[in-house]
């Protein structure tokens, strides 16, 4: 976001308050901002600029150009990678909370900006850092901006990949046969041929890939409840978080039954598998 | 006293080689080319930032110079092979084709300058893929030659792009250097072509203008006189636009902080500078350190900047780090005296 937009609204008739306060905070349209949400911002920036990997991030920005360049999402939007790496590296607590309101969620953490950077900058990585405060502090445009990512979030939560087998279908995949719904028919001959080339126990490892066991997904989710992610997403979307712990919950029982069930068979295994309680 | 060794026949080598002959000192030239001139020479450049004189006439006057003058001994498509310290300075041996010759030589001048950044290597822009991409030492050729024409047709081309810092200020390459010259000798192109064609369109990417000290003038010339166009940002991709054989340019512009896509019928591209490939082979043959850009490094770059450290062994020229012709040669005379009073004393 340019200076130019973020100039004052309002010039005239500020209140004693507002006219002591620094010039600079005028300049950049903080007055806009509620005084909690001035406070959140503050808190938001300092997190942000003490977090190690801005540090190891952020290296500095000879304003090239060139990451906008191949930004997807730049060609669609009002976003450019550039200008998210210049508000990390010099902006202030209210250029950083106008980017996060709405403009960090146009990324689409393809990385081809940090591939095109001539500087090494992690400017994929360092939209994430925005990403994860944002959820963290649970900003109200955050949780709009999320929320027809339900099922998308709670396949992640709960089996810890977005996309299950079921979610894939031929129509997806025109010119894989034996589906294959392509015009092409040399191509369809040909991906036939690719398809029978797969080795079967290769075709059984894909499909398996999918199938979370249970000890998996609650040890999943017990990483989640540890380092405190459930918690950045209960501030973010209560419901949704009701619901993954109702899950887990369940899964839970089923796994406490089925050690019961097989307590023998466990009593004489070793490591990890045998020791986890769920 | 034994001679006094100058390896390479650049701006630097011709200047070193000159000044020390006019001390009276023995002096061997050693050259890798056939020819004396070094690099604008060797790929024709055309006029000279910022005055705008040829470079034949400029750089011819200093080879005339070496040419004439009898106590340089010249040696052309001769390379260095080994060197060895002597009881004073150092034992060579001259390789050419077909012969090899061992000198001792009281001192050495190392003057083995740049090579032009390999534009391949920034694999978007397509140089090698598409004619009308060309590198800016190939440009200095045709305006050498009077001769701007896109090579995949012959056409007189309309629009043509400079892209600057193509190889430099890069770490993507390895090069996060500055060229130094890259600025002026594109803007430098530029108000040639206009000079020469005024309807063609002359834009140039720039991320920085670094006509520094009195070159600022070429700069602000080039708008006010010649109408060169100047956007800030870099063009990401080129690609083929389509229809009509045009070259499409992708890229940010900064200043209006939007996209930006130009057909042109011609890219330009400032390839940077890296050490030459002799410059690499004598700091190994002699040991010379090297910075981490693989330029040799001088004892002292302040108050010293053509002693080498070791005995014997003096710097000069591009071979320490990018630098103008007319830097090359202040250096050559330093150098040249170094040298001199190291051979002497």
């Amino acid at each position: 976001m340019s200076i130019v937009a973020n100039l004052p609204r309002r010039t005239l008739s500020l209140s004693e308050e507002e006219a002591a306060r620094p010039v600079a905070m005028h300049l950049t349209g903080r007055q806009r901002l509620s005084s909690e949400e001035r406070t959140l911002s503050e808190k938001i920036f300092e997190e942000f600029r003490s977090d190690p990997r801005h540090h190891e991030f952020v290296l500095g920005c000879l304003n090239c150009g060139e990451c906008t360049t191949g930004c997807p999402a730049a060609r669609f939007y009002d976003f450019s990678p550039r200008e998210m790496l210049q508000i990390a590296a010099n902006g202030d607590a209210t250029t950083l909370w106008d980017a996060m309101q709405e403009k960090i969620w146009a990324c689409c953490q393809c990385y081809t900006c940090n591939m095109r950077c001539r500087f090494g900058n992690d400017i994929a990585g360092i939209i994430s850092v925005m990403r994860e405060l944002s959820v963290y502090h649970g900003l109200e445009a955050t949780r709009r901006t999320l929320a027809p990512f339900g099922r998308s979030l709670t396949l992640l939560m709960t089996v810890g990949t977005q996309v299950s087998s079921d979610m894939i279908q031929p129509d997806f995949f025109r010119d894989w046969g034996p589906f294959a719904t392509g015009s092409d028919k040399v191509w369809q001959v040909g991906a036939d041929v690719m398809r029978r080339a797969i080795p079967t126990d290769v075709l059984q490892t894909t499909r398996s890939a999918w199938e979370v066991s249970v000890q998996t997904s609650l040890e999943l989710f017990r990483i989640y409840e540890e380092t405190g992610v459930l918690d950045m997403l209960r501030g973010l979307d209560p419901d949704l978080t009701e619901m993954l712990v109702d899950i887990i919950e369940e899964r839970r029982e089923e796994f406490q039954e089925a050690r019961e069930r097989f307590a023998d068979e466990i009593a004489g295994m070793k490591g990890p598998v045998a020791t986890f309680q769920g | 006293m034994n001679p006094i060794l100058v390896l390479g026949a650049g701006p630097a080598g011709l200047s070193a080689a000159s000044e020390l002959a006019s001390l009276g000192a023995p002096t061997i030239l050693v050259e890798r080319e056939s020819f004396l001139g070094g690099n604008p020479i060797r790929w024709h450049y055309s006029l000279l930032a910022p005055d705008l004189k040829p470079a034949e006439e400029v750089i011819g006057a200093l080879v005339k110079k070496v040419q004439a003058d009898a106590r340089i001994e010249r040696h052309l498509s001769t390379t260095l092979e080994k060197a060895e310290v002597g009881a004073k300075g150092y034992r060579v041996t001259l390789k050419t084709a077909d012969t090899s010759e061992i000198r001792d030589v009281s001192a050495v001048v190392l003057a083995t300058g740049f090579d032009h950044f390999d534009s391949r290597r920034k694999y978007e822009y397509g140089y090698g893929r598409f004619p009308d991409v060309i590198d800016f030492k190939e440009f200095e050729l045709m305006l050498h030659e009077n001769k701007v024409v896109r090579p995949s047709d012959g056409r007189v081309p309309q629009r043509i792009a400079w892209i600057l810092c193509v190889g430099s200020r890069d770490v993507q390459v390895g090069n996060p250097w500055c060229c130094r010259l890259g600025c002026a000798v594109s803007i430098k192109q530029a108000v040639e072509v206009r000079q020469k064609h005024p309807e063609v369109d002359a834009y140039v990417y720039y991320m920085d203008i670094r006509t520094y000290g009195l070159w600022e003038d070429l700069y602000w010339k080039s708008m006010q006189e010649y109408g060169v166009k100047f956007i800030r940002g870099r063009i990401g991709a080129v690609t083929p636009a389509e229809g009509g054989g045009r070259l499409l340019a992708t890229g940010e512009d900064t200043i209006l902080s939007r996209p930006t896509e130009v057909p042109f019928d011609m890219i330009v591209l400032a390839s940077g500078m890296e050490p030459s490939a002799g410059t690499k082979q004598v700091a190994a043959l002699f040991g010379v350190p090297v910075g981490p850009e693989g330029f040799l490094t001088p004892q002292l770059t302040d108050l010293n900047p053509v002693d080498s450290g070791l005995p014997g062994l003096f710097l000069a020229g591009a071979a320490t780090g990018p630098k103008a012709i007319p830097d090359a040669v202040t250096e050559g005379m330093g150098a040249a005296l170094r040298a001199f009073q190291y051979a002497r004393s």
